[in-house]
């Protein structure tokens, strides 16, 4: 029932529109996303705290365990071989030739046609950043404390470092009482045959039945330079001359020149009577010495200067691995042993090669309106391939560019050689599969699925087999191919079959129309599949064809079991080849699988980008 | 409309018999067309209207009768295909534009690979025939971008661009919004006042009556009726023709 009408019941709007209001802040900006997207609901909520207080503790223990107790030198000890396998060592320099024409060539192609260049130009700056501040960080970071242990059961070593004038260098004698303000540094640097009677004696010292107080400890410190000569203290008297005390003590000392120099360690066993009783452990703690790579490094860089180190029976070295590392190690030990060796060893190449690319860049994009510019470019690119062969393999019997057989590139090279390899052949291969499959003559068609299935019913390990073993056995012609070649054929038919199959998938999705119109338009069928069937099947799948790709890239590391060394199998020979990186497989492994995303999440961000450039993003059919 | 026609039909059909397995789509089809005829061929759905003007340019195969297409008699010959498709455009229900080229690239694809016509030749031209239907503003956008009645002006200009003597149309407006039926029907008019030959499977009875010179009706596989829009749709002769006429007018 309709009732009375009111004055309320009507209503005109003001001319005027009212002024637009901001809305409210819980809804914009960070704070709104943060609402609509993690804190939405109550679960929302709740699976967002739990799920970042995983990640967080994920990230913090492999944050922690990476910078406190892990030993990356097991890769950067071993840059050479992970990158390059047992390739001559002296030739070497061929593979910085040709990664760095693969630089300029990158770097002009992105002159050239990059439309992403502000990014990639920031990319580069930031990582020369880091290039530089790192090092000059890494310099100001005050030396390790070097922990030598005097323990009980042998005579204690002396430890030999290279001190410049003017430096000061300090020695904290620091006896251990009592089971705990051992356990931390024990754990760490010491070998393990002293942990394992440390730890004993600790459990003894927990129970109470041994009172290290009681245990005399009579060591005295001298400085010596590299005569052996012992340097005197300002004051005359011999440095350091500080006898047995149990509760510690420390000197500092300025040095007077540039040189080697000696602490000497002596333990004076007649001084309770009794060796037995002379029974505890202490560490020396050395402040302001410089540490080194490793023992051959120290000699390397210090010996022109300085003369070889003086010959001290049981010296200890100032050296990382004289000190290993597996317990607590601040972040400040961490950059100066190991940050700043492998930074050491990277820094030239990656300036050089950053210039190179930064030419490039420049060059490419002053001349991206020039055909020859282009041209070249492309050039470049087609003629790399066989140049950059050649330089790697060389000729039998030549000077400049000795032959190195393809059974000696392993590392990084080799990966990264049957990838590019693999790609570029399978890809034609595979499409010309894929529409030999639909072909419309039956022994074309036969031949094909024969294949494709063939291929695809066999594991890759053993196709990689057939091609080392079972092949030249019935074709001998391929018996003299070199296995690097064979295992790239191998790589090249399993891929090419899948890839066939992704590719058949996207031609079956071009509607019938399509073909229909090309062929109305009077386009022949090879134009009409290279012009009008191909495009579009090809960037449908182009997901599909780049995940090809990359378990391509990731499949390489089977060729291990057939005796080639490419980035997993030099990694495996390193870690159970050479007895003191046997302990540290999880840091190679762990640098391994870092590389391989990068690689991949590369290849697949391109594939994203392929995606969305061009028509590709809009096309509606 | 052009009232002066040659005497030599530029189609000639001659008992066209066409089968899908064993089905018969095309019973004894004969029909000759004029130079600069339009023809408008109505029907309902399943008759084979469509089926029949896609043998004219080889889309389907019949396997009985002759079909011979400016003096070119339609055989297995590759060679004869192809120059009878570069005689004939074809426009596409569902316009069947290349969604990968821009507008330019669509309509100059063909004339660049099959004329061999330099780039710059064939994109003038393209630009033209866009003017000529009306959309010189969209050359550089994708066909995803464009509405459905201006992807179908896109398809005219394309199937133009080769030069053709001939136009076949299957159901050009079936698939459109309505107020875009009107924007291709006057292209199609405008075509038709230059005086191509045209054949059209349509719907559209209005367009059949102010446009074609003759109506043909097709029903089962077979020319049930053929004559000019006035004899057509003012004195049915045949009982199919009338029952059509009355359910669809």
């Amino acid at each position: 029932m309709r009732g009375r009408y009111t004055a309320s019941d009507f209503y005109v709007a003001p001319l005027e529109s009212p002024p637009s209001r901001r809305p409210p802040i819980t809804s914009v900006g960070p704070l709104g996303w943060l609402r609509a997207n993690l804190f939405s609901s109550k679960s929302n909520s709740i699976a967002t705290v739990i799920m970042a207080a995983l990640i967080l503790w994920f990230l913090w223990s492999f944050l922690s365990w990476s910078v406190r107790s892990a030993q990356w030198g097991v890769i950067y000890h071993n840059l050479r071989l992970v990158t390059s396998g047992l390739y001559d060592r002296q030739e070497i320099w061929r593979m910085e030739l040709v990664a760095g024409i693969l630089v300029l060539l990158s770097g002009l192609s992105l002159g050239v046609w990059g439309r992403l260049a502000r990014g990639v130009f920031i990319a580069v700056l930031v990582i020369l950043l880091i290039l530089v501040v790192v090092p000059v960080l890494a310099a100001r970071v005050p030396e390790p404390t070097i922990y030598v242990l005097v323990e009980p059961q042998r005579p204690p070593s002396d430890f030999v470092f290279v001190g410049l004038k003017g430096q000061e260098v300090s020695f904290t004698f620091d006896p251990l009482t009592d089971a705990q303000d051992a356990d931390e540094r024990l754990l760490g640097f010491v070998e393990s045959q002293a942990r394992t009677e440390w730890s004993i004696r600790a459990a003894e010292v927990r129970a109470g039945n041994l009172d290290l107080g009681q245990h005399n400890l009579a060591v005295t410190l001298r400085l010596l330079d590299r005569q052996g000569r012992p340097l005197t203290s300002q004051a005359g008297s011999a440095v350091g001359d500080f006898a047995a005390d149990p509760a510690g003590g420390a000197l500092s000392y300025t040095l007077p020149a540039d040189g080697w120099y000696v602490l000497e360690v002596r333990r004076d066993d007649s001084v309770n009577g009794s060796v037995g009783d002379n029974a505890g452990y202490a560490w020396i703690r050395v402040q302001g010495v410089e540490t080194f790579a490793s023992q051959e490094a120290a000699a390397q860089a210090r010996a022109d200067q300085f003369g070889q180190p003086p010959a001290v029976e049981r010296a200890l070295f100032a050296d990382e691995n004289s000190y290993r590392f597996e317990g607590a190690r601040s972040v400040a030990e961490f950059f100066s042993l190991q940050v700043t060796p492998l930074f050491s060893r990277i820094v030239m190449p990656c300036f050089v090669g950053a210039a190179l690319f930064f030419n490039g860049w420049v060059i490419g994009t002053l001349g991206r309106r020039e055909k020859i510019v282009r041209r070249a470019v492309l050039g470049g690119w087609i003629l790399s391939a066989p140049v950059i062969l050649i330089i790697l393999r060389g000729f039998e019997g030549s000077r400049t560019l000795p032959l190195v057989p393809t059974s000696v590139w392993g590392g990084l090279l080799l990966t990264i050689l049957l990838t590019v390899v693999g790609i570029v052949a399978s890809f034609p291969l595979g499409v010309a599969l894929a529409l030999g499959r639909r072909s419309e003559l039956p022994a074309i068609k036969w031949t094909c699925t024969l294949f494709i299935e063939t291929v695809r019913g066999v594991p890759l390990i053993t196709i990689l087999f057939m091609a080392k073993q079972i092949v030249p056995f019935f074709w001998s012609a391929l018996s003299g191919l070199d296995l690097a070649i064979r295992m790239m054929i191998g790589v090249t038919l399993f891929s090419a079959a899948y890839l066939a199959e992704n590719v058949r998938g996207g031609l079956q999705i071009i509607p019938y129309g399509q073909i229909e119109a090309a062929r109305a338009l009077g386009l022949n069928p090879a134009l009409a599949t290279t012009l009008i069937v191909l495009p579009q099947a090809l960037r449908a799948v182009i997901p599909a064809i780049v995940g090809q790709f990359i378990s391509l890239f990731k499949d390489t590391s089977l060729v291990a079991v057939v005796g080639l060394f490419e980035l997993v199998g030099i990694v495996d020979r390193i870690v159970s080849g050479q007895a003191i990186y046997r302990p540290y497989q999880r840091e190679a492994y762990i640098v391994i699988a870092i590389i391989y995303f990068v690689i991949s999440y590369a290849m697949s961000d391109v594939s994203r980008r392929l995606e969305q450039s061009g028509a590709g993003s809009i096309r509606r059919l | 409309m052009a009232e002066t026609k040659s005497s030599e039909p530029i189609i000639s059909c001659r008992g066209v018999n066409k089968w899908f397995g064993n089905f018969h789509v095309l019973k004894d089809v004969d029909l000759d067309v004029m130079p600069q005829e339009v023809v408008v061929i109505i029907g309902p759905s399943g008759s084979g209207k469509s089926t029949f003007i896609r043998c004219i340019n080889r889309l389907e195969e019949h396997q009985e009768g002759q079909i011979i297409v400016d003096g070119i008699e339609l055989s297995h010959d590759v060679r004869n295909i192809a120059a009878i498709r570069s005689e004939i455009g074809m426009v596409f229900q569902q316009f069947n534009l290349f969604p990968h080229l821009t507008v330019l690239d669509n309509i100059a694809l063909a004339p660049r690979y099959v004329r061999r016509q330099p780039r710059r030749t064939a994109e003038e031209t393209a630009l033209q025939l866009l003017e000529r239907v009306g959309i010189p503003e969209q050359a550089r956008k994708y066909p995803g971008q464009l509405s459905g009645g201006q992807q179908q002006r896109v398809a005219i200009a394309r199937a133009l661009a080769m030069q053709p003597k001939i136009m076949l149309f299957d159901e050009p407006t079936s698939a459109l919004d309505p107020e875009m039926i009107k924007e291709v029907l006057d292209v199609m008019k405008q075509l038709a006042q230059s005086g191509m030959t045209m054949l059209v499977v349509t719907h559209e009875m209005g367009f059949a009556r102010e446009v074609a010179d003759r109506i043909v009706l097709f029903d089962e596989g077979r020319i049930v009726e053929m004559g000019t829009p006035e004899h057509f749709f003012t004195n049915p002769q045949h009982e199919r023709t009338k029952l059509f006429l009355s359910q669809i007018l």
